[in-house]
């Protein structure tokens, strides 16, 4: 982050602004509170001055003119009111006592400048400087004299400028206060941004699996930071499923098609009657309808995978559909020479695809029919374990070794086994990409003899079960006798 | 092989003509074809044409939708991919100008969701390209003969079978057969689409519901359980194999 990113980024100027606006009214209130105080240490100044006057026009109306006089020279000498200023004056304008020069009468308030007093006259600790200036009031007494009592403003002056320098102070202090926090919280907020920047910039160069740090305080940039993350995982899964999609076809189509083109040109070679070039022909559409079915397959699980399909979804009556399909495929199973039970318990209801969920079902149920040697038993159940639908499938046939359960769900993988089987390798690997798609886990276990495929919706409990399940007695035969398909 | 073409292909008098190949009777129609890639629109327009129907072409979006909203036509093949106005948008207006006529929409491999938005736009049909033409043509012909909504009769019948859909019964010759449910599913269609092929794809769309290719030989299945129990007890029979393409339930040997 460079210092003008800092300074241009809208977070320091708000931050700007709002010390602006703090600085301004914290100025406002000192202002007001600085002439509310020097008003105040005037009026003091005045009442004290107002008092003393008073009090000697009294000693002199009550004592007379001497008892005046001796007020006046004690107040001049008093140590403890060195700023005390005092001027007796007889009617005719000569001094009589005091500490200031002759001067013509004022009555009522004023402000005087004093001169310096001779050195003489300077009263020790008296710090007031030469030339301050007073506030004063002038009074004529009645036999004519005329009485002048004063303070030295020195003191309210310097009082004045501390709580001037105090209150500029003040105001230059909040200021590169907010200043300071604004940078700091800027900085702060900046350095998430830049991360959040970072992440982005990172994933342009392509490293795709990067995210954005979060803190764990679940604050809005934490919240952006999740969302974007999320964001980005959803992206990241597209990517894959449609790279996974493109090597798929790179690997596993090129090997039919490189077979079609032999085919071709074996018999473009060597075919010489029409009935032959019509076999051959026969067998190219055939082979590339599978080549089709597979390229079709492919793009089926991706676009399941990707998770596109969650908009169709519906209430789905899970029981009708398993009941339905294990009817279409009881006469299958007959002829390959199987027995298939099939048997639903009560309703059960699912939030899914309908298509897809058939489509599982009917993967599953072909995959025992097809991969089993004739006379094998084929059981199809729908029950509810703990409030959860359970789907299972499974027969007596040869089984899936325990080491190569988890790879046949993978695409083209197939079965030592069951090569010879025709089929494109990609039937569980849709019946798994489909129950990821409704959240059900699925499972491969060993039917002794034979394979037992267990899908669990797990991702519906409760709340999506159908009002009949809560009614079940539990007495009740797990089959009902009703919904039973055998062949 | 010369056609003895009606005036019209609308001809009142439904007269038939004796075609080659997979249909064994048809009624001409008019069909109109929008589909903007030349090789693929001479393959199913040489092929419609071969079967005695008359054919309008158009490459183009646009010219299409005009001659879609102004001539009548009794069934349209619309692509969905089209240059400058889309076939979805198509179907969308002239179901919107109150065109009746049936539509086939065609989609290019892959769109899962595809077939619900056709079928929500206002098309009747859907068929994924690359096609077998014997299945677009029993498609074609399904939608032509497809009965209105309304007047459904309850009762079906060719030549000796009889069908009963309310009381869900079926006689041949006054012989009660039973069927289970799924049987008789499959030979009710299979009568509404009496004289004419159906594929595959079709029973398992219409029948089962299945928008997916099963692995296992499930309509061969029940379509030999059914022949058991409609055919195998009388001289004539009625459900026949149509090779390549599918089956038709026809008086005709």
């Amino acid at each position: 982050m460079t210092l003008r990113n800092f300074f241009s980024s809208s977070s320091f100027r708000l931050v700007a602004w709002c010390a602006a606006v703090f600085g301004v009214s914290v100025a406002v209130l000192l202002l007001t509170v600085y002439w509310i105080t020097l008003a105040a240490i005037e009026q003091q100044l005045r009442d004290s001055v107002e008092r003393e006057s008073r009090l000697l026009v009294e000693i002199h109306a009550a004592r007379g003119h001497d008892a005046l006089l001796r007020g006046v020279q004690r107040r001049i000498s008093d140590l403890r009111s060195p700023r005390r200023v005092l001027l007796l004056q007889d009617a005719s304008g000569r001094l009589v006592a005091g500490n200031l020069p002759v001067m013509t009468p004022v009555m009522g308030w004023t402000t005087l400048d004093v001169p310096a007093p001779p050195a003489d006259q300077v009263v020790k600790g008296d710090d007031a400087p030469p030339g301050s200036a007073v506030i004063a009031l002038g009074r004529r007494l009645p036999g004519g004299e005329f009485l002048l009592v004063g303070e030295n403003l020195y003191r309210a002056e310097k009082a004045e400028e501390a709580i001037a320098l105090a209150f500029a102070w003040g105001i230059v202090t909040t200021v590169l206060l907010a200043l300071g926090g604004g940078a700091l919280i800027t900085a702060g907020f900046l350095k998430r941004i830049e991360e959040v920047n970072r992440t982005s910039r990172s994933i342009m160069d392509g490293n795709l699996s990067n995210r954005v740090p979060t803190r764990g305080s679940g604050d809005e940039m934490d919240q952006l930071a999740f969302n974007l993350n999320a964001m980005l995982d959803r992206i990241q899964a597209l990517m894959e499923s449609v790279k996974r999609v493109s090597d798929d076809i790179a690997h596993d189509l090129r090997t039919p098609l490189s077979r079609l083109r032999q085919r071709l040109e074996l018999a473009r070679a060597r075919v010489a009657t029409p009935e032959g070039y019509a076999a051959v022909m026969d067998q190219s559409i055939v082979e590339l309808d599978a080549i089709l079915e597979t390229f079709q397959a492919l793009l089926r699980i991706a676009q399941i995978e990707a998770g596109t399909r969650h908009a169709a979804f519906a209430e789905v009556d899970l029981d009708a559909i398993v009941f339905a399909v294990a009817e279409t495929f009881a006469p299958v199973a007959e002829d390959s020479g199987h027995k298939l039970q099939a048997s639903v318990e009560g309703s059960v209801t699912v939030h899914g695809d309908r298509g897809l969920l058939t489509q599982m079902a009917a993967n599953l149920l072909e995959n025992s029919i097809r991969h089993c040697a004739p006379g094998a038993a084929i059981a199809m159940t729908l029950t509810r374990e703990g409030g959860v639908p359970v789907l299972r499938i499974s027969d007596t046939g040869r089984g899936i070794p325990e080491a190569e359960r988890e790879k046949v769900f993978r695409r083209f993988y197939r079965l030592e086994t069951s090569r010879t089987t025709p089929g494109n390798g990609l039937g569980l690997a849709l019946v798994k990409a489909v129950a990821d798609l409704h959240g059900a886990a699925i499972e491969l276990s060993d039917n002794g003899p034979g394979l037992r495929v267990t899908v669990r919706f797990s991702g519906f409990p409760e709340d999506h079960a159908s009002p009949v399940r809560t009614e079940t007695v539990p007495e009740q035969p797990a089959f009902s006798a009703d919904r039973t398909v055998v062949s | 092989m010369r056609y003895d073409f009606p005036a019209s292909p609308n001809d009142p008098n439904g007269r038939r003509i004796r075609n080659p190949g997979l249909e064994p009777w048809t009624v001409p129609m008019k069909i109109l074809l929008i589909e903007d890639d030349p090789d693929t629109s001479r393959f199913v327009a040489n092929g419609l044409r071969e079967r005695g129907h008359v054919v309008d072409q158009s490459e183009d979006g646009r010219d299409g939708l005009f001659l879609a909203s102004e001539a009548g036509y009794d069934v349209m093949v619309i692509d969905r991919m089209l240059p400058r106005v889309d076939g979805l948008a198509i179907v969308k207006t002239v179901r919107a100008a109150g065109v009746k006529a049936p539509v086939l929409l065609l989609t290019t491999l892959g769109g899962v969701n595809d077939r619900v938005e056709g079928l929500e736009a206002g098309a009747d049909d859907y068929l994924v390209k690359p096609f077998a033409f014997a299945e677009l043509l029993a498609r074609v012909n399904a939608l032509a003969r497809r009965p209105p909504i309304t007047g459904e009769e309850s009762l079906l019948r060719v030549a000796d079978l009889e069908m009963d859909r309310l009381k869900r019964t079926v006689a041949r010759s006054g012989r009660r057969i039973d069927l289970q449910q799924q049987e008789f599913k499959l030979l009710e269609y299979l009568m509404r689409n009496a004289g004419h092929v159906v594929t595959r794809t079709m029973l398992l769309e219409n029948v089962w519901e299945f928008h997916f290719d099963p692995r296992t030989s499930v309509v061969e299945t029940h379509i030999s359980r059914l022949r058991a129990k409609v055919d195998r007890d009388f001289d004539r029979e009625l459900i026949h194999t149509v090779r390549g393409s599918g089956y038709c339930l026809s008086d005709a040997p």
